[in-house]
């Protein structure tokens, strides 16, 4: 196969390896385009706790003064919060530095609109051109703006959530809850709002500097130290939230992690409880889901992988969506903002426990049991695009095949779906059924299949 | 047309035009490639535009594995002072000296503390071009960190340098004006490491210019009207990142920056006989006092690099421009406005005479300096037409433009360093005459222009 390339630019955003592609070059001109497609007003800039933010967030501002923007600094700030004070300052926009999940080499941008959102394919689409065609906005000296720093990015977050749900509920039952910020930006404000909900806390990599506790991918191999904290405090409760602090994993009480399809099914299993309307998924997210709203008989909506394409498929979709998400513990409540926010998954996990008097590990209980298993395997879009059609003709008549993003094939009992990551030079592939038996037969089949295809791309 | 110059000493152009982020990563990308990931310290004049072109060159120096001693605020000769005496790898200065506001430049200082050499500039040169630039992993990337301690080191080592107590003695009242630039934040630590008492004018670092940040007459009102308010003894002017200086005698005269190098010349030649080295386009005032110390006179082409450089070479005990520019290497090899205020009130205060006397015994020439702004691609092509209408001249010297002399003055015609422009210098005894030497030229560059 061809060597993949580690700069990805595409609908998440840029992100690229630093020392390789992600120089502070790109990093400026893609500010200073941002800039020009923005329009001079305030530009919130944040960064998350790699090592490497503080030199591209220069780049970054850089490129905004040039373009005659405000920007505003915030530093370390979670990803949801970002977006929230984007939208409450009435900023013309937002670049957050950020590689989210991947390995600390990397590191990229996002790009955020003046509605507090991830931009949207047409407006990425617009965005880039400007980028491409290279003529950017650059103000003369007396237009240039003195940057701005904020220092209290969380408050208007925190104030939502809070009027939100019932503290005063969550505050009786005195939880006692582990916590794990990974060392990234969550640890900001996560024990803040665990104490403003009345919980006794054990915090654990609680400080946000880069140096990523665990490979920050809040899967269960990454989240052993959490699970002792939780048996050895007697916890009710662990939390565990990746370096940008969107996504979030659960522990239960018996120190058992439940896996991070579990995040957004037992928040789908609350709200829909009680307040039944259209649930919003990407196609890689849990049968569980599907089970769920079937009960209470509402629509479930499946959309590209990809926060942004959640987003806008939330946004749209009348009646509205209730709740949202991703299987990889990322929690959508479009109440309190249109973003994966791992604050709003804790307090509703916090207030589900309150009001149904139950252990999380009997909530699990409640929601049916599949297993999910993910690989992947090294290639680029382009390959992942030829892989997709020889892999269709293979799959299909036995089950529905459907190419909304990759290739995916439900079958009664279990599915599979294969797709070109938009972040990594990587393709992803997973399988989940009802056991892990029935789970690993057809993950086994789809390896069989590529790899007897690979001949050929 | 964009107003680009990139030269051995730096690049320098217009903010909103030629001088964007971009560039100036990459020209700091390349000297950190230059600089192999070593300590680099980072200052900037108060421009408004320098923010922006310092978070460049931060990415661009931290991208490529150097470490970045953040100077802020700092005039260039502290920040020259800092590199040597920090054993940093070099500097960079982001200051666009006495160009107005809308410019800005990055200035490129080497180990030893001052410009690069044309060796070390085109090495930077060639690594801008190929734009092959050094990447450091995310493990090895630079760090920032706060340089600003060595403001204080400069001080006291200035205050070993001169005679304070000469100074102090002397019971001076000095008008200084900074032109909100780089000298302003450390115009009292001067004060006090020199013990004057200090009437500062334009002393706000918020880079907004109240007068062209060039020190010369035309800037020098305020200073001229402050100081015969308080009864001040001196006025100074600073450039905007305080390497340049002119004065202001007690009478309230202001004075041609051509004065400042042979005035510090003068006593400082009386005490350190050696060579001294300036420009072409120099007065040759200098050259007079030179000659009446017995010492001998070098001159380069003009830009600050060749002489420092020459200076080197030469092992001369004294650099200096008519611009207002005053190396000393025994104290550092930079022009360093600081540090000629301090050899000024020395030399008023060991000989007890005021400035206007000391003025009184240099000999005196009238200057006409005029510029002309010309397209980049014509430039040369009217230098050498110069050459050719004085080709019949006796006493030409062509290795910086063309310079004419004879026993009564001289004219100078050469491109600028720093803009598209075409710079025309005439001296003479008679300021008539001065001034007719240079319209002759004018005239003769006009009608090659259109």
């Amino acid at each position: 196969m061809k060597k993949p390339t580690s700069l990805k630019i595409s609908i998440s955003g840029v992100r690229g390896i630093i020392g390789d592609s992600l120089t502070p070059q790109l990093a400026g001109s893609l500010a200073q385009a941002f800039g020009t497609y923005a329009g001079p007003g305030p530009v919130i800039v944040g960064k998350d706790a790699r090592t490497s933010g503080a030199m591209i967030k220069d780049a970054v501002l850089a490129g905004l003064l040039a373009a005659g923007c405000q920007p505003i600094e915030v530093g370390i700030c979670p990803i949801p919060s970002f977006l929230i004070l984007t939208k409450e300052m009435r900023a013309s926009g937002g670049i957050a530095v950020t590689a989210s999940h991947n390995p600390k080499e990397w590191n990229g941008l996002k790009f955020i609109s003046r509605d507090g959102l991830y931009l949207t394919p047409h407006q990425t689409e617009e965005f880039l051109d400007l980028y491409d065609q290279g003529e950017y906005a650059f103000v003369g000296p007396e237009r240039i703006r003195p940057v701005r720093t904020e220092d209290r990015p969380v408050e208007p977050h925190l104030k939502k959530i809070l009027a939100h749900f019932d503290a005063g509920l969550i505050r009786r039952r005195k939880f006692k809850v582990a916590l794990d910020c990974g060392n990234g930006a969550g640890a900001i404000l996560a024990p803040r709002l665990l104490q403003s909900f009345g919980c006794e806390t054990v915090l654990i990599n609680a400080v946000p500097d880069g140096s990523f506790a665990h490979q920050s991918e809040p899967t269960p191999e990454n989240i052993r130290e959490i699970c002792r904290a939780v048996v050895k405090a007697g916890a009710d409760v662990g939390f565990v939230q990746d370096a940008d602090a969107d996504r979030l994993a659960i522990v239960d009480e018996k120190g058992r992690p439940l896996g991070e399809e579990m995040t957004l099914a037992l928040a789908v299993q609350y709200i829909l409880a009680r307040n039944p309307g259209p649930v919003v998924c990407n196609l890689s997210t849990t049968r569980a889901i599907d089970d769920i709203a079937a009960k209470k008989g509402v629509e479930v909506v499946r959309t590209k992988i990809g926060e942004i394409n959640v987003v806008e498929r939330t946004l749209a979709l009348e009646p509205k969506a209730v709740i949202a998400g991703e299987g990889n513990g990322g929690v959508i409540l479009p109440e309190i903002h249109p973003c994966r926010d791992s604050f709003t998954a804790m307090a509703l996990i916090l207030e589900y426990l309150a009001s149904s008097r139950k252990t999380v590990s009997a909530l699990r209980g409640r929601v049916p049991l599949y297993v999910m298993l993910k690989d992947r395997i090294e290639g680029s879009a382009e390959q992942g695009f030829r892989l997709i059609s020889k892999l269709k003709k293979k799959y299909e008549g036995e089950g529905t095949t459907n190419l909304l993003d990759g290739l995916k094939v439900d079958f009664p009992d279990h599915w599979i779906h294969v797709r070109p990551s938009n972040t990594e030079p990587i393709i992803r592939i997973i399988a989940e059924a009802r056991t892990a038996v029935r789970a690993r037969a057809a993950l086994r089949r789809l390896k069989g299949e590529i790899a007897a295809l690979k001949g050929e791309l | 047309m964009k107003l680009l110059k990139i030269g051995i000493s730096g690049v320098r152009g217009i903010v909103g035009d030629s001088m964007t982020p971009k560039l100036a990563m990459d020209f700091a990308s390349a000297f950190g490639t230059f600089a192999h990931g070593g300590t680099v310290l980072l200052g900037r004049d108060t421009r408004v535009s320098g923010p922006m072109l310092e978070a460049a060159c931060r990415a661009a120096l931290t991208a490529s594995g150097c470490n970045v001693r953040a100077m802020g605020v700092c005039p260039t000769p502290i920040l020259q002072w800092a590199v040597k005496s920090g054993r940093a790898r070099g500097g960079i200065s982001i200051t666009a000296g006495h160009n107005d506001i809308q410019w800005n430049a990055l200035t490129f200082i080497n180990r030893e503390g001052t410009y690069l050499n044309p060796f070390q500039g085109a090495e930077v040169l060639d690594l801008f071009h190929l734009g092959k630039f050094r990447k450091a992993s995310v493990d090895d990337l630079g760090t920032v960190s706060d340089g600003s301690a060595a403001v204080e080191e400069y001080f006291k080592a200035l205050g070993r340098f001169l005679d304070v107590r000469a100074i102090a003695a002397a019971k001076l009242k000095v008008v200084i004006d900074a032109c909100n630039g780089a000298g302003a934040p450390v115009l009292g630590r001067l004060a006090s490491t020199l013990g004057f008492e200090l009437v500062p004018v334009n002393d706000r670092p918020n880079g907004f210019f109240p007068h062209d940040p060039e020190p010369r007459p035309r800037n020098a009102q305020q200073v001229v009207s402050v100081l015969k308010v308080v009864g001040a003894d001196v006025g100074f002017l600073l450039n905007s990142d305080a390497s340049r200086v002119s004065l202001v005698s007690e009478t309230g005269e202001s004075l041609s920056e051509e004065f400042t190098f042979p005035l510090v010349a003068d006593a400082w030649l009386e005490r350190h006989c050696g060579p001294v080295v300036t420009n072409l386009a120099t007065s040759r005032m200098i050259e007079d006092v030179a000659r009446s110390r017995n010492c001998p006179i070098v001159r380069t082409k003009v830009g600050q690099s060749y002489a420092i450089h020459t200076a080197f070479q030469e092992d001369a005990v004294l650099a200096g421009e008519g611009s207002g520019g005053v190396a000393v290497p025994a104290f550092h090899q930079a022009f360093d406005s600081l540090l000629t205020v301090g050899l000024v009130l020395e030399t008023i205060a060991r000989r007890e005479k005021s400035l206007s006397a000391l003025v009184a015994a240099l000999p005196r020439y009238h200057n006409v300096k005029e510029k002309l702004y010309c397209p980049p691609a014509k430039v040369h092509s009217v230098v050498s037409e110069v050459k050719k209408f004085f080709h019949h001249h006796r006493d030409i010297d062509t290795s910086d433009g063309v310079r004419v002399d004879d026993e009564n003055g001289w004219v100078q015609v050469r491109t600028s360093t720093t803009e598209p422009m075409i710079r025309i210098v005439a001296e003479d005894r008679s300021p008539e005459r001065a001034r007719r030497r240079a319209d002759e030229i004018i005239d003769f560059i006009n009608g090659l222009i259109q």
